[in-house]
């Protein structure tokens, strides 16, 4: 199970040495198995919101809950995928896909299995045993998602992955991420400050408000899957998406 | 370009003997002050056919050892815990700072009185003349670790030691290189100049008995080794090492 509560969420910065309100109380739920993109202009907290939900930060006010259990530390339950991957430069591929696994303790032939199965699954078989430099920014993201799955969390929490790409890479994972999504129906929140990509990914995508940010508004994308960026019927709810955040002057 | 730069090597160090037996030739100095490069060969070799040089190379080898391995262990966990704590930076940090300032032979006094003319004592000089230089280096690598490595690893459940054996320790082994580097350069170092003052077997030892005996050659000979296997240390054992993490590492 992978229901996810964020109740008034409210999250101080520290800005020239005075305190300064990033996250205003944002409410948010997320049922299990939905994949919600979170969307906000930038400097609205939306990253540290995703961390707060990986127990990686500590909200000022607020709780988190899994399946109605509060949470107050990070765990393999809620797995987050950064925005540069994250992934350790000094093992191979497959040990860095196995290194969640390792830290529990599971025994190596099972491991391979698992990590086998998922490296299979993103297309990185011939790459297992190659280190991370020598790999593409894409292969890499391929790598860190992964390395996440494998896990098994209930909550998969991506915070801006595919930034960093060039365009036909991310056409092709945007795609791959639905079929994964499809496939392992984990509780995804995907946090972007990419539109189109947000109206491709997200059975539903939360709008956030410029900071001290709530969250401004939640709009279903109730379309077939798998979606691909350029087609044009996703128009509207981008539209829509783009109306959200546009109604919101700096404050 | 190899081929090229070890021909340049080895043709300036056969000028350099060229050069040092021209001016033993030209008689300038008396052999008991300026000896030839053959004589200092010839006490090389004597050294070798009885057994000394070995025993001697042996010995300080031995105590480098024990004492780097202290260097690095204890540096390394002190390295860690700085960069992790900030009360034990804020603290033992300064302190560091200052000892690593002392010169290791100027611990040589202290460790005669605690430990007496023994391999203790010297192992001891070796040790804190390296420990400083593995922790700062530690310390340096643990503060430039990127923090998304400690967070990924936390988030997929590791804490405590596995944190520090799978992730801070070879996040920062670049930076662990260099201070193993320094740290050896160190404890070689002091290893001889404990040596020397304790009197006690070891190559500088053997480089004291020269001066006693007035025996020029030899005292030339055993630096000659001291360097020899400096270099040799240097370049088979810490450059080979380097290269393999930087390349692994993906640094160059």
């Amino acid at each position: 199970m992978g229901k996810i509560e964020a109740k008034n969420i409210i999250k101080y910065f520290q800005h020239d040495g005075k305190p300064l309100k990033a996250i205003g109380g944002v409410n948010l739920t997320v049922d299990d198995g939905e994949f919600v993109c979170i969307v906000g202009p930038s400097g609205c907290g939306k990253s540290t919101f995703l961390r707060i939900l990986a127990g990686l930060e500590k909200p000022d006010d607020g709780e988190v809950l899994l399946d109605g259990k509060k949470l107050v530390n990070t765990g393999p339950d809620r797995i987050m995928v950064f925005q540069e991957g994250a992934l350790f430069p000094w093992l191979t591929v497959e040990d860095n896909v196995e290194y969640g696994l390792k830290v529990a303790g599971i025994p190596e032939n099972e491991r391979h299995d698992i990590s086998k199965r998922y490296l299979d699954m993103m297309q990185l078989s011939q790459f297992a045993n190659s280190y991370t430099y020598q790999l593409s920014t894409g292969m890499k993201q391929r790598v860190a998602i992964a390395r996440a799955l494998v896990m098994d969390p209930d909550v998969l929490l991506m915070d801006e992955p595919f930034a960093a790409l060039d365009s036909q890479t991310r056409d092709l994972l945007l795609v791959e991420m639905q079929m994964i999504w499809q496939k392992t129906k984990k509780t995804i929140i995907f946090v972007t400050h990419n539109v189109p990509e947000a109206a491709v990914l997200g059975s539903r995508v939360a709008v956030f408000s410029h900071r001290p940010s709530v969250v401004k508004k939640s709009l279903d994308i109730d379309y077939k899957r798998p979606r691909v960026a350029e087609d044009e019927n996703l128009g509207k709810f981008e539209k829509e998406i783009l109306a959200a955040l546009r109604h919101q002057g700096p404050k | 370009m190899k081929a090229n730069l070890l021909g340049k090597k080895i043709a300036f160090y056969v000028l350099i003997i060229i050069v040092w037996q021209g001016i033993d030739s030209a008689e300038i100095w008396p052999d008991n002050i300026f000896p030839s490069p053959i004589e200092v060969g010839e006490d090389l070799l004597y050294g070798i056919s009885d057994g000394s040089l070995f025993y001697g190379i042996a010995t300080s080898m031995w105590r480098l050892v024990i004492g780097l391995s202290i260097a690095i262990g204890g540096g390394m966990l002190l390295g860690i815990f700085m960069a992790r704590v900030e009360t034990v930076n804020q603290t033992i940090g300064s302190l560091v700072l200052g000892l690593q300032s002392i010169p290791s032979v100027a611990w040589v006094p202290l460790a005669i009185l605690w430990f007496g003319l023994s391999d203790s004592g010297i192992i001891f000089v070796t040790a804190i003349g390296a420990i400083f230089a593995v922790t700062i280096n530690t310390y340096t690598g643990v503060k430039n670790i990127d923090p998304s490595f400690i967070e990924a690893a936390r988030n997929m459940g590791a804490k405590g030691g596995q944190l520090i054996t799978t992730i801070l320790i070879p996040a920062a082994f670049p930076y662990m290189i260099s201070g193993f580097k320094q740290g050896w350069a160190f404890a070689w170092r002091g290893v001889i100049g404990a040596e020397l003052l304790f009197s006690f077997l070891g190559l500088g030892f053997l480089l004291n008995v020269g001066r006693q005996l007035n025996d020029v050659s030899q005292v030339i000979a055993m630096m000659l080794v001291i360097m020899g296997i400096g270099i040799l240390i240097d370049g088979f054992v810490f450059k080979k090492l380097e290269d393999k993490v930087m390349t692994k590492w993906g640094l160059r």
